[in-house]
């Protein structure tokens, strides 16, 4: 019995054997596929998630920045001094040449520059010379408008990549979305670092002046307004490296498995 | 059999997969190439400033060079700095020419050229902001206009601008290159 149970054994097995083989090797394949995918892939997921955490973070750094370059305007308080010049009666002609020439002066002071007027009020004897110093914000320059444009532009990119960020999570096999994230993300590099740097360079100006080109360092009178541009300039320069880590991961994220 | 004929399909779109990859790296030496000339061409035109107006006076300066403004030398180092690095990796690009299937080294590239970049985008446009300031002043804080002075130092530092951002140009097409042929297979 035993070997008719061989017999069958072994006369029934090839048959079995020949296309449970075949279908084994077919489903095994996939299968194998599948197996072999998943645990490499992982690691392609936990790159994406911190492309997403730092997404964000950037994101808020720029918004950051954004908004203490764009509210840093500061007007000095109105300050005025009189200086007052007695008429001797019977000076009027040199009074009146005296005030002609102060009216001349006048003229041309408020015409040079629009930080100081000067007003002349006339008194039956007494000419008084008010003098108002205002200093108006400085932060309407070109430079300070391309930096908020531009760390806006660079927000709102951030906010609008993010559910591409989440694609490149779910999908992790999907080279298309991570070339395009790699490529917006450079150019968002680019733009960042740039608005910093030119930002960087007034701020240092500000700081410091420039002897031979006779540019004088403001700093000392702005006070509040320098703190919120240098913090401005801080901002952007975190945004600028954690957008290159950005960067980096996506290259990283890219490689074929 | 099924198992075979899906490694030849594998192996038939393989080789002009492969023909891509190395158009992709030819052109990425051809780009590191023109960046290299662009880099080096805006560091000589800068570094080479200097002039000097034929009349003087004993309080104010007549004569203006790239040293007197540190954001002009900071243009001038970076410029030599990313210069350097794009003369050390055209071993590595042609390198990435015979050998189209290397992965790590095609990241590192891609890394050190991002951070390149950013070097090279900082310095150019620091010395834009100045040279704009030098062109236009600002009346607010008081800082006057220096080129009608000195014509063509301001003509030098603006030319030498033009190299630099065609540089980064290259730069953010490199890194788009590099990123095509890491993800082709």
């Amino acid at each position: 019995m035993m070997r008719s149970d061989d017999h069958s054994a072994t006369i029934d097995v090839p048959h079995v054997e020949s296309k449970a083989v075949i279908k084994g090797k077919a489903s095994l394949l996939p299968a194998a596929a599948a197996v072999a995918a998943r645990p490499v892939g992982g690691w392609k997921k936990g790159v994406a998630i911190f492309d997403f955490v730092f997404r964000v973070s950037a994101m808020v750094a720029a918004v950051a920045a954004a908004a203490a370059m764009g509210t840093s305007d500061q007007t000095l308080p109105f300050f005025t001094q009189f200086f007052q010049f007695e008429a001797s009666y019977d000076d009027l002609p040199t009074f009146q040449y005296v005030s002609s020439v102060f009216k001349k002066q006048r003229r041309c002071i408020s015409e040079s520059s629009d930080n100081f007027k000067i007003e002349m009020r006339d008194d039956m004897l007494l000419s008084s010379i008010v003098v108002k110093i205002r200093t108006h914000n400085v932060n309407n320059s070109i430079i300070c408008r391309f930096f908020v444009i531009a760390m806006a532009i660079v927000a709102s990119y951030l906010l609008l990549s993010l559910p591409l960020s989440i694609v490149t999570i779910v999908r992790r096999f999907a080279a298309g979305p991570r070339i395009l994230l790699l490529f917006l993300d450079t150019v968002a590099l680019t733009l960042t670092t740039a608005a910093g740097a030119s930002g960087a360079a007034i701020v240092y100006l500000a700081h410091n002046g420039n002897q031979s080109t006779n540019w004088l360092a403001i700093c000392q009178q702005f006070g509040d307004f320098c703190q919120k541009v240098s913090g401005a300039v801080v901002g952007s320069f975190i945004a600028a490296v954690l957008i290159l880590f950005l960067v980096a991961l996506s290259a990283m994220a890219l490689r074929r498995v | 059999m099924k198992g075979s004929a899906a490694v030849e399909l594998a192996e038939a779109t393989r080789a002009p997969s492969a023909g891509i990859n190395r158009g992709i790296s030819i052109l990425d030496l051809i780009l590191r190439i023109v960046a290299l000339v662009c880099t080096l061409g805006s560091a000589i035109a800068m570094g080479t400033t200097n002039e000097t107006l034929p009349f003087f006076t004993q309080f104010i300066r007549f004569r203006a060079e790239y040293n007197d403004l540190p954001t002009f030398t900071f243009f001038v180092a970076a410029n030599a700095v990313v210069s350097g690095y794009l003369l050390l990796s055209l071993p590595i690009s042609i390198f990435h020419i015979m050998r189209s299937g290397a992965q790590n080294s095609r990241i590192l590239l891609i890394i050190l050229d991002t951070s390149m970049l950013a070097l090279l985008t900082a310095g150019a446009s620091a010395s834009a902001a100045i040279v704009y300031l030098a062109h236009n002043g600002n009346a607010k804080a008081n800082w006057l206009s220096i080129c009608q002075q000195f014509n063509s130092f301001c003509e030098r530092i603006s030319g030498s601008l033009i190299g630099s951002f065609g540089a980064v140009t290259v730069f953010i097409l490199l890194i788009l290159l590099s990123g095509m042929a890491l993800s082709r297979r």
